[in-house]
């Protein structure tokens, strides 16, 4: 079982943090009072990238930690998936939710 | 004891049933397997004829064939059956046939509920063909959109028949998904660990878990339609609080997940057959295993892309345009592994080479013009028209059926035990592949000229006639050659000679067995050290047949099996499966008696029906175990292993843990459309809350930490030697507070057709009292197990399941009464 | 001929689709010979060299190479390509600006106008040539959805929600429209006409003058 949660976790996490991202917009975008500024940028708009840089933090500490002797599996192909699967759910977190800082929220 | 009375003494073991009645009780995979594929292709046919309606009708501008109300029948039973009757039972029918083999078992972890899944396709599948003929099935399109398919757009009976009916086959789906997750987890040949396992069956164990957690929204948002079409609950009628967009979320996070669903298992098809076909083995077996499970996962993160134009905000949208074109990524991987592992071997132009490389042609231009619906401006122009149904038939024909076909011709000689004898197949591939482009390849070209899909004629003018022309005779010839496949397939089952074992040199376990295979498959379980057995060790099935592995010996005259560690492959206990019986049949109609009540609206049927599901589900459970400690058993090769029954987690245990999966996923998708509503839905909040109930409260969190502890003590007390029947009672207790306290919310909120928020209450608390009922019968059924001593020092693990399924009540009582109560509370 | 063709644009919005459309269609014609070249090339006669040594050389090419960062690349451009695209599309403020209401129903189309309150059509809708307009789109039954493939890509009519759509038509003529959701049995002839007037002509209309319907 340790087995299989080291290769879905990450790719389980992405999934779960970018449809919370793509909630998070829709809740945004059904109030106003996110539209509010602090120095030239919206309350939305830091909200969005602040949690899109968590999301990404958090993957990265669970690549770094499928890396580490502690929790890394200790069968060689085990091991390559369960880290490859790691980079592909950073790499989904990065580039899934890049709309967050280059699109405009509402329209 | 020599092979052949080895041979003799576990045929009469595991034998069905001699003739006619055999068929009723029989609960082996073999015979189920086949059953199901059979039955679906006999589904594929039907689809097929509705496919040559449609492209007859479509022949020639302003035909009078057929009219607007019959075309709409027939469209959307040709997706409907195509989908849900034909490509996913066709998976498991595959599944059920091949998995054992590969992974070096004897049967898959539940024998009965096999056959009780493929009794409740057939139900279900039947519901849906009566429907279509005598003419009232459904007519608003495989993806049934309210509210046209709600009581607004179509107040008959159509839209029930594909609720009720494809809820029914998903009830299959779901029972083919928890076995093969538990088959593939533990039920391996020994030393079978996870990496040394065929990548075939990696890939479905991908699948099954998609199907476990992408199924049930679509459950749900059935479930929820069906009770807005009897009951008038309004979930998708937006002036009483529902939104429409609601079913076409719930659709889509199942139907996206869905193509991928076909697409993996024929995926793990081609990593099979095409090694073999090259004289290698794969190129970056680690790789592929990755870039099967990133596909399963990222294919949950597109299903907005399939709502491009409902009006979703730009950056929405914007977010699932990146996810669809990440998922090209893992797809390209495997492309070019498979194209890597031909360099790396001698390809040779072999049948199902032949179907591999029409795979190969085809799927790519549907991967590309996937990728060019992914981009949100482009989409928006070619969204339903023929453009997407080009596309779509490019990815399922191309990914799922061509794949299937190679199977077809790979796994053939295993299935008859014969060789091809008559070369139609050949010929019968270029009818289909150059008739398939022909059909489908011009299509693109008059969507992007704007014939909208599902319009039952077009008027001439627009530039559309001769496509269409000629797009309707390539379907004629497909269908030409997809008949020569029956008659080449027919023909050599019944007059091709007999062939040798291992026809295409291929290195796994499927192999290592006589042709057609017996009922028990192996006569002794293979120890496995490596990925292809057979490539080092050839004649690896003559060993096994003299009974050189595990359980050479029949002599206690059951059918046993091993269980295995997951990671390691290590023997782990022994597995007695059980005998033939017609429990399945019988389960699975008077299952039907509920889907039957509802379409009638004969609801007297229901409760009838659930009081027969709880006779027979006890007697199928009762059936199981033992009355006593029977301590380690001689598994062969000087190896002794406890039986499952004695095991901390017997097959019993995962299997529950993997329904849950599918269940705690329905309850997220209703509370999912619970904040859905009330964040998107335009007439929230509500007139009013439910008031919060504190005496309903401090029973459910009593009685639910009730249960929750009493199951636990119930354990313990049990390995002191000590009776567990009291622990069991006071845990019956404690569940039924639970489930008084879910009747009270829904007593106080009566008239749930007033508004959406009440009837998601009544669901939210339907759900609840539904576990608490489950919790109840399970700890009164187990007290009276352990009444009759089959719960004992070593025997704990029926108490354990029954545990975490009143662990899982204390959590969805928590957040479903919480969710339900909060609000008022707040404001 | 060709009236409801979405490669013969007549507005901006559809004229950026269209460029999109034939550099996507020109950009996978090269992927997919590329594909097919190396899959023919794999039967040509020949002894490969065999062992895990070279199995991890061809897994650097076949995979990391071709699997992982050709794809890659071409992906992020066609995403790049599609977000800026979309952003320029979107219907945001806009000097010029006409709004217009399109109320879908089984089985008509009512059109309103902003700029002339009580104004009334129905399935044929007034626009001002060579000016942004913002189509709100909403309905009254079911899923409808409003077409005009010469102008603009499709937006969905949802009972409840109104969806806002900006079209422009770059010279006057009139376009045809269509829904395209399917609706029901008389979905085939969800038509509808997109009139777009000179400037003299729309404000004639807007003021109620020799426009009968």
């Amino acid at each position: 079982m340790t087995e299989i949660l080291r290769i879905s976790v990450p790719m389980t996490f992405w999934l779960a943090a970018f449809s919370a991202v793509y909630g998070l917009q829709g809740f945004i975008c059904s109030r106003h009072w996110f539209e509010a500024e602090v120095e030239g940028l919206t309350v939305a708009r830091m909200a969005l990238v602040g949690a899109w840089l968590l999301v990404i933090a958090v993957q990265v500490a669970m690549l770094a930690m499928l890396r580490a002797e502690r929790w890394a599996s200790p069968e060689p192909t085990m091991r390559f998936v369960s880290v490859t699967l790691a980079v592909v759910a950073l790499v989904a977190a990065v580039w899934s939710l890049v709309p967050v800082a280059t699109t405009s929220i509402c329209y | 004891m020599n092979a052949l009375r080895r041979h003799r003494a576990l045929s009469r073991i595991w034998a069905s049933d001699p003739g006619f009645r055999g068929w009723f009780t029989t609960v082996n995979h073999n015979d189920v397997g086949r059953m199901f594929i059979v039955t679906s292709v006999f589904f594929f046919l039907v689809g097929g004829i509705l496919a040559m309606l449609i492209r007859a009708q479509l022949a020639t501008p302003r035909s009078a064939f057929v009219g607007p109300e019959i075309y709409n029948q027939i469209f959307t039973m040709h997706g409907t059956i195509m989908m849900f009757l034909f490509a996913i039972p066709l998976i498991e029918g595959v599944a059920i046939y091949l998995l054992p083999k590969l992974l070096g078992t004897r049967d898959l972890a539940y024998p009965r509920l096999t056959a009780f899944g493929y009794w409740c396709y057939v139900f279900g599948g039947s519901m849906l063909l009566f429907s279509l003929l005598v003419g009232i099935a459904p007519d608003s399109g495989w993806f049934l959109y309210p509210p046209l398919s709600s009581t607004l757009g179509q107040p008959g009976i159509n839209s029930d028949f594909w609720l009720l009916g494809i809820t029914f086959v998903e009830i299959s789906a779901i029972a083919a998904a928890v076995e093969i997750t538990v088959t593939v987890l533990r039920y391996r040949a020994p030393g079978m660990s996870l990496t040394r396992m065929p990548v075939l069956a990696w890939y479905l164990l991908v699948t099954v878990v998609m199907i476990l957690t992408g199924f049930p929204p679509l459950i749900l948002g059935s479930i929820l339609l069906e009770l807005e079409r009897a009951f008038g609950m309004p979930f998708f009628q937006v002036e009483h609080g529902g939104d429409s967009l609601l079913w076409q979320h719930l659709f889509w996070l199942f139907g996206h997940p869905e193509v991928y669903i076909i697409f993996l298992p024929a995926a793990g098809v081609i990593s099979t057959i095409l090694p073999v076909m090259a004289r290698t083995t794969l190129l970056g077996y680690g790789w592929v295993v990755a870039a099967a499970i990133a596909l399963g996962v990222l294919s949950f993160g597109l299903w907005v892309h399939h709502m491009y134009v409902t009006g979703i905000p730009h950056m929405g949208v914007a977010f699932f345009s990146a996810a669809s074109t990440l998922v090209a990524v893992p797809t390209a991987v495997q492309v070019f592994a498979w194209i890597g592992t031909l360099w790396k071997g001698q390809p040779q132009l072999r049948l199902p080479m032949l179907w591999i490389l029409g795979f190969f042609v085809t799927f790519v231009i549907g991967g590309l013009t996937g990728v060019m619906v992914a981009i949100v401006p482009f989409d928006a122009q070619v969204h339903d028209t023929y453009f997407i149904v080009a596309h779509l038939h490019y990815v399922l024909v191309g990914g799922f059926v061509f794949p299937m076909m190679a199977a077809l011709y790979y796994w053939l000689p295993h299935v008859t035990g014969r060789k091809r004898f008559f070369k139609l197949g050949e010929a019968a591939f270029w009818l289909i592949f150059l008739g398939f482009h022909v059909t489908f390849l011009a299509l693109h070209w008059v969507g992007l000229l704007g014939m909208r899909r599902r319009i039952y004629t077009f008027d001439s003018g627009q530039g559309w006639e001769l496509v269409n022309l000629i797009s309707s005779i390539g379907g004629f010839v497909a269908t030409i050659g997809f008949g020569l496949v029956l008659v080449d397939i027919i023909v050599n089952a019944v007059v091709a000679t007999r062939g040798v074992r291992n026809p295409w040199g291929a290195g796994t376990l499927e192999w290592a067995m006589p042709t057609p295979p017996p009922a028990y498959t192996f006569a002794s379980l293979p120890s496995v050290s490596e990925r292809d057995p057979l490539l080092k060790e050839p004649r690896l099935g003559v060993g096994l047949a003299k009974g050189e592995g595990f359980l050479g010996d029949p002599s206690r005259g059951r059918r046993e099996t091993l269980c295995v560690e997951t990671a390691s492959g290590r023997p782990a206990y022994l597995v007695t499966f059980p005998d033939n019986s017609a429990l399945p049949f019988a389960l699975s109609a008077v299952t039907g008696g509920i889907f039957l009540g509802m379409l009638l609206k004969a609801y007297w049927l229901i409760p009838l029906s659930i009081l027969g599901i709880v006779a027979l589900g006890v007697r199928w459970v009762w059936t199981t175990g033992a009355d006593r400690d029977r301590g380690p058993m001689d598994v062969g090769r000087g190896v002794s292993l406890i039986p499952a029954e004695e095991a901390e987690d017997p097959p019993g245990w995962w299997g529950s843990v993997f329904l849950l999966l599918a269940d705690a996923t329905l309850f997220g998708s209703l509370l999912f459309g619970y904040a859905f509503l009330w964040t998107v839905a335009p007439n929230w909040p509500p007139p009013s809350y439910l008031a919060p109930d504190p005496v309903a409260a401090v029973l459910a969190a009593v009685g639910g930490l009730v249960a929750v502890a009493a199951f636990r003590l119930a354990a313990r007390a049990l390995e002191q030697g000590g009776s567990a029947i009291g622990w069991l009672i006071l845990a019956a207790l404690g569940a039924g507070a639970v489930g008084a306290a879910a009747i009270s919310v829904m007593v106080a909120r009566p008239d749930f057709t007033a508004h959406a928020y009440d009837a998601t209450l009544w669901v939210i608390a339907g759900y609840v009292l539904l576990h608490a009922a489950l919790a109840v019968l399970m700890a009164l059924f187990l007290a009276a197990r352990g009444w009759l001593g089959f719960l004992g020092p070593r025997r704990r693990g029926p108490v354990r399941v029954g545990q975490i399924w009143a662990d899982y009540l204390l959590v969805v009582a928590a957040i479903g009464l919480g969710a339900a109560w909060l609000p008022g509370a707040f404001a | 001929m060709d009236t409801l063709s979405t490669v013969h644009p007549a507005g901006p919005a559809a004229a950026v689709v269209a460029v999109m459309w034939w550099v996507l269609l020109v950009g996978s014609t090269l992927i997919f010979l590329f594909v097919m070249i190396l899959l023919a090339a794999a039967f040509r006669q020949r002894s490969a060299p065999i062992g895990p040594a070279h199995d991890s050389g061809r897994e650097r090419l076949w995979i990391m190479g071709l699997g992982l960062a050709f794809p890659l690349t071409v992906l992020a451009a066609l995403l790049a390509y599609g977000l800026v695209v979309g952003e320029r599309l979107a219907p945001k403020p806009h000097p010029d600006l006409v709004t217009v209401g399109a109320e879908a129903s089984q089985w008509t189309w009512r059109f309103t106008y902003a700029d002339a309150p009580g104004r009334e059509t129905w399935n044929v809708l007034h626009i001002p040539a060579g000016r942004p307009v913002d189509v709100e789109i909403t309905t009254t039954d079911v899923i409808h959805a409003f077409w005009v493939p010469r102008l603009a890509g499709k937006l969905d009519a949802i009972p409840g929600h109104v969806n806002v759509l900006r079209i422009e038509a770059d010279e006057p003529g009139e376009y045809h429209g269509v829904s395209s959701e399917f609706s029901g049995p008389g979905y085939r002839n969800r038509r509808f006409l997109v009139v777009a007037h000179p400037a003299a002509d729309w404000t004639a209309f807007l003021n109620g003058e020799g426009m009968d319907e």
